[in-house]
């Protein structure tokens, strides 16, 4: 006595990190789920799916989203990056620059959250100031850091680029 | 032998990690990120009952719900893990009884993830339930046994010095306390996971995991499974973060392995965080019944502690939490401190809740809460200041090599001299009369202090309990170098400080090195990462390979140079005769030659470089030491610890790159304010766990965890490159010190903190209604 349905795929077009992709999907599916296991980009992390710690974080139009509380049909129409998005080419930009140089990172998952959500919070406010970071990025768990690591990044990254605007 | 004259370029040095780019770009492969074409995924339905007979368990609708592939229980996975010590049958699927809410009982394996999660929802299972043993009270008092052919009491030891009872009766005060610390966990960011398959190519077995010790792992496994090792490939991708819960080996791991090998399909797990707050093992849950006894100085002769740990349902494997957390706690009972008599009685008990395992600092964070508790406790007795104290009781620089009363011998540390720097650093001076008048406004300000010792890369620890390391070196026909190891690390950064140690032997630059790990078929055996001994003997381990290869090129450069070996020396990527730089050649030319130009090598000599040394430290155990400071605000309206001020003089002795051993530091504290302020894993009276989210269980975030100033003391230990241990330090130095700073905070108002997490609510319920005194 199955009461369960097969449930229909229907096909979307997600625009991913600049590019369109058609993808069929369960409605049901969540987006970390589509962007993960159907279009490949591992680089987005899944470790609550309860919408607490933030390493599912991806940029719906700019905004920093998590990716585990979307379906991924919500998203069809809307402007998505990733984290392997934000990644030019082999290069790192100043932000993913600055989380190295700064030890921002131990073991990595949160990492691409991480990332997104300072990204998107320095394309807001390009000179933030330390209790800015924090409350942007209080969303964002991370368990190995201690999060000092990541202010300073965040700090460093805002400076580059300020000192950049001013050398332009 | 060649020397090592130039001065090391990158031990020591803030190397930026080699890790970190393909992290940052998103290309770290975490277990998850694990895909092959066929790949089944396994769901489980777990026990909601934490005591109760199984009268019947219906997976008929389940197995018809299409696209689930197979249905697994007891009977189709007949894996049962059996404990010799304590006489416990584990079977990996629950059969006939569950013992904690959690415990798999049926595996559903599906084509996708959400199939499989459909289907357990198809499964009925039918309870008898069974009263919960749930208590330590109902534990010990064997109200009902966990595990019928046996008592609750599962290990119990005690360990008192001569004389011990004549010291504490003449001593003219005591003073008597319970400590207790609630449940808790590690919670990495990735959960636990786990994927097998035949490999196609090769017929071996391979299992992915996301573990600490990739031998251990298939030790483990191939126990269990009665396979043969050489037929078993363990795989350890990127691990999101460990702490100690990935040392473990837990039953999903044989129900994914068992589903690959019979349906021939590649099989994955990946546990969800709900999954890894029921299963993942827990930690701490002791309860530590303190007396100690003292002089009018403080001067502290004898400490009686009666604990009582409680392991959960079953002794997980790997590590019976209980044992390892109070062996720890009461193994160091004396800390920093030359306290001639301890009274040690200890209870280790079974429960219906989840097993109990390592958690970083195991006993370390408990044994130090009992140990600066019991000082604070003394100080508040004599209306000292817990300084003083301390200083009266502090193991001085003369005394080492110390032998605790406990049977420990601390090597050489900085015990004194740490707490005096951290005071200086945090301003102690002047924090008295900024106390008093902050009371006088109504403001309740406190100072707290944890001096540890922390033993590291003891040889049994939880990940690895082998007393050595190995490490494989190749030299390349290019000049590059492959280094392998056993280790697993989970965000440590090895293969940069093994890279920067072996760089400087053989004075090449840190990006011609590689550093693999996580496979055994590459790896050499090893024991992974636990207990802070991946920098102590895996470290050592990088040390002697590379000196070993070192000697290779010293051989080859000297028959070349005609010159005698002695005389060989290594600078910039190159071997020259001591003196006379233009006489040499460089490593690529000296490695060219060692593989494709044999003819020019010594007669005796092997063609190729390569090198495969274990390194067994000549101690069993070396103590890393610190003092921790912090100055804290109690909101006692809204119950609510503001950290003002966090200070941490550290020594771990030689430093190979002080950033990373910072960031373990900033980490360990980050994971300490958790367990002093937010985590607490919680059942309810029947054994439900009600904390199964990260917004139940709460973890600290970025406006939690503040500013923090660190400083370095360097004792080197006595084994090869003088480095100790220092990965869990900071986490066992946390909790104590904030428990002390709110004790004295609230000290006007008679409290005295016993116990963690202090939640507001204790805050509140302790001040209100109280008229704050002068202290
Ligand atoms: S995985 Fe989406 S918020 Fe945690
Ligand atoms: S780096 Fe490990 S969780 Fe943030």
């Amino acid at each position: 006595m199955n009461e369960l349905t097969t449930v229909e795929k229907v096909t979307i077009t997600l625009r991913v990190n600049g590019e369109e992709r058609a993808v069929s999907v369960e409605p049901r599916w969540l987006l970390s789920d589509v962007l993960r296991h159907e279009l490949g980009l591992v680089g987005t992390h899944v470790s609550c799916e309860q919408g607490v710690c933030g390493s599912c974080t991806v940029l719906m139009d700019g905004q920093p989203t998590r990716s585990c509380l979307q379906f991924a049909i919500q998203a069809a129409g809307s402007d998505i990056v990733t984290i392997e998005g934000v990644t030019h080419g082999e290069g790192l930009t100043p932000l993913q620059r600055a989380f190295a140089e700064h030890h921002a990172l131990q073991c990595g998952f949160c990492t691409p959250g991480m990332v997104l959500t300072a990204q998107a919070l320095l394309d807001k406010d390009p000179n933030p100031d330390e209790e800015s970071i924090r409350e942007a990025l209080s969303g964002n768990i991370c368990r190995c850091t201690g999060y000092q690591s990541i202010v300073d990044a965040v700090m460093a990254a805002a400076r580059t680029t300020q000192s950049r605007v001013e050398e332009d | 032998m060649s020397r090592l004259l130039t001065k090391p370029r990158f031990t020591g040095a803030r190397v930026t990690r080699m890790e970190d780019d393909r992290l940052l770009k998103g290309q770290g492969r975490y277990l998850d990120d694990i895909t092959v074409p066929g790949m089944l995924e396994i769901a489980f339905v777990r026990s909601n009952r934490s005591a109760a007979k199984l009268v019947e368990v219906d997976v008929e609708a389940a197995r018809n719900l299409p696209g689930v592939i197979a249905v697994l229980t007891a009977e189709d996975c007949p894996y049962v893990l059996h404990d010799e010590k304590y006489q416990v049958d584990q079977s990996v699927l629950a059969k006939d009884e569950v013992r904690f809410v959690g415990e798999p009982i049926v595996a559903i394996v599906a084509e996708n993830r959400y199939i499989a999660e459909d289907a357990t929802e198809l499964v009925r299972v039918q309870y008898d339930a069974l009263p919960p043993v749930l208590t330590a009270k109902d534990a010990l008092g064997d109200t009902r046994r966990v595990h019928s052919q046996r008592p609750n009491v599962f290990e119990h030891w005690e360990q008192v010095t001569d004389g011990f009872e004549d010291a504490f009766n003449a001593a003219p005060h005591r003073a008597q306390a319970t400590f207790v610390t609630h449940r808790q966990t590690g919670v990495p960011m990735e959960t636990r996971g786990c994927a097998a398959m035949v490999d196609p190519a090769s017929g071996r077995l391979t299992v992915y995991v996301s573990h600490q010790s990739v031998h251990q792992f298939r030790t483990d496994l191939i126990k269990v499974m009665n396979l043969d090792e050489h037929q078993v490939r363990v795989v350890v991708p990127e691990v999101g973060g460990a702490f100690g819960i990935k040392a473990m080996f837990y039953t999903e791991y044989i129900v994914v392995t068992h589903a690959a090998k019979t349906l021939g399909r590649p099989v994955k797990w990946i546990g969800d965080r709900t999954e890894s707050l029921l299963a993942d093992c827990h930690a701490r849950d002791n309860i530590h019944e303190v007396e100690v006894a003292f002089d009018d100085d403080g001067v502290i002769c004898a400490v009686r502690d009666n604990v009582i740990g409680d392991t959960g349902a079953y002794p997980i494997l790997g590590f019976p939490g209980a044992v390892g957390e109070a062996g720890w706690a009461t193994g160091h009972l004396t800390g920093p401190y030359k306290i001639p008599h301890v009274s040690i009685t200890v209870d280790c008990v079974f429960s219906n809740k989840t097993p109990v395992g390592a958690y970083r600092g195991v006993g370390g964070p408990v044994g130090a809460q009992v140990q600066e508790g019991y000082i604070d406790l003394v100080a508040r007795k004599l209306g000292k200041d817990p300084i003083e104290v301390r200083r009266v009781n502090l193991i001085q620089k003369d005394q080492f090599p110390f032998v605790s009363a406990t049977g420990n011998t601390y090597d050489p540390g900085s015990y004194a001299e740490s707490m005096e720097e951290a005071l200086r650093l945090i301003g102690y001076d002047t924090f008295r009369d900024e106390q008093v008048e902050a009371r006088k406004q109504g403001r309740y300000l406190g100072i707290g202090v944890c001096v540890f010792v922390e033993p590291s890369a003891g040889v049994s620890s939880e990940a690895g309990s082998i007393p050595y390391e190995a490490v494989t070196l190749r030299l390349e026909p290019s000049g590059k170098i492959t280094a392998s190891t056993g280790l697993g690390p989970s965000g440590q950064g090895h293969e940069t400080t093994l890279a920067q140690l072996i760089a400087d032997e053989l004075s090449v630059d840190v990006g011609d090195i590689v550093v693999l790990h996580g496979d055994t078929d590459s790896a050499p055996f090893g024991g992974g990462t636990g207990g802070s001994r991946s920098a102590t003997i895996g470290g050592g381990a990088a040390l002697k390979a590379a000196r070993e290869m070192r000697g290779k090129l010293a051989k080859i450069a000297a028959h070349l140079l005609e010159a005698s070996e002695e005389d060989i020396e290594f600078q910039d990527g190159q071997a020259h005769v001591a003196g006379v730089p233009s006489r040499g050649h460089s490593i690529a030319q000296l490695a060219r030659i060692a593989y494709t130009d044999v003819s020019k090598l010594p007669d005796d000599m092997q063609p190729g470089l390569e090198v495969v040394s274990r390194y067994r430290p000549p101690m069993s155990v070396t103590y890393s030491n610190g003092t921790h400071a912090v100055k804290v605000e109690v909101d006692v309206q809204t119950g609510l610890v503001k950290i003002l001020d966090y200070v941490a003089v550290n020594d771990c002795g030689v430093l190979i790159n002080p950033m990373i051993v910072e960031g373990q530091i900033h980490g360990g504290v980050a994971q300490g304010i958790g367990s002093t302020f937010l985590e607490e894993l919680r059942y309810d009276d029947a054994g439900q766990l009600t904390t199964t989210s990260l917004a139940e269980y709460l973890l600290p975030a970025m406006t939690d965890v503040p500013r923090m100033r660190i400083e370095h003391l360097v004792t080197p230990s006595g084994n090869d490159g003088g480095f100790k241990g220092m990965g869990e330090g900071s986490l066992i130095a946390g909790p104590p010190s904030l428990c002390s700073a709110v004790s004295n905070a609230l000290e006007p108002f008679g409290v005295f903190v016993t116990e963690i997490p202090i939640l507001p609510q204790h805050i509140i319920a302790w001040t209100k209604d109280k008229v704050a005194v002068e202290a």
